[in-house]
């Protein structure tokens, strides 16, 4: 029940990018067509959980054994830039489908600080490695979850008649607001 | 304090090393201008951005959009 509450909440009620405002810029950019989202969050889905996995690992393993605990920022932006590098070198390897696929938003993601955030909350929250898988998958699906929604406003947006200085990122913005304001009525459901 | 010296210039050497390997490895059919088609966002300095690369794609883009 404990781990279905942490999904739960990551996903809906502490989604990242409604209640931490994180993750703006790829929110805005990548959301002007539904798949172009679809493939961002499913990029970001695996990043983050990749990231997440590695940085626990060496957190634990290396840096607690070294003393070397006030070193995790700069470790873990280190890691994930080689790991979103690492990941592209064997899809353009072995999987050139899922390259092809994924395209432009694998590289972008390093600039995301929604896998920054994660990685570190997994660490300062002291999650066991159950609970960080658990959030580690909650937390950019919430991500994907917002993204696709937004984007498929967004394409009706296009379609409707918005006055002209609301049109583009105002009106967006005004859209992720609402959003906002939607998905923190979820607060105290669990 | 040598700790982590040692520790950060391994963290550095390994992320230049995938760095490297990933601009080494070439991409796979049909997935080479990649970059060049990236236009989800208008941050022109963005590294991925097209006014960003390299000058014949430029040529390219420019004659695309002339036709």
């Amino acid at each position: 029940m404990e781990l279905f509450s942490l999904f739960f909440g990551a996903v809906v009620i502490n989604n990242v990018v409604l209640t931490k405002f994180l993750g703006m810029c790829p929110l805005l950019g990548v959301s002007r067509k539904t798949s172009s989202a679809i493939g961002m969050g499913a990029a970001v889905v695996f990043v983050i959980f990749g990231s997440s996995v590695f940085t626990y690992a060496l957190y634990y393993q290396v840096l607690v054994p070294l003393n070397l605990q006030y070193m995790d920022l700069i470790t873990f932006i280190l890691v994930i830039a080689a790991f979103v590098q690492f990941v592209e070198l064997v899809l353009k390897k072995y999987s050139p489908v899922l390259y092809k696929a994924l395209g432009i938003y694998l590289p972008l993601i390093t600039t995301n600080c929604v896998v920054l955030y994660v990685t570190l909350f997994n660490i300062t929250e002291g999650f066991t490695f159950v609970e960080m898988i658990v959030y580690s998958l909650a937390a950019p699906i919430g991500f994907m979850l917002v993204l696709y929604i937004f984007s498929t406003i967004r394409e009706r947006l296009d379609l409707a008649d918005v006055p002209a200085a609301f049109k583009g990122n105002p009106i967006a913005l005004i859209v992720a607001a609402l959003m906002a304001a939607v998905f923190t009525s979820f607060v105290g459901l669990i | 304090m040598l700790n982590a010296i040692i520790y950060l210039a391994a963290l550095g050497a390994f992320y230049a090393l995938v760095y490297y390997l990933n601009h080494r490895t070439p991409r796979p059919e049909g997935c080479e201008e990649i970059d060049a088609t990236c236009g989800t966002c208008s941050l022109g300095h963005c590294g991925n951005h097209p006014s960003q690369q390299f000058t014949e794609v430029k040529l390219t883009l420019k004659e695309k959009n002339n036709a």
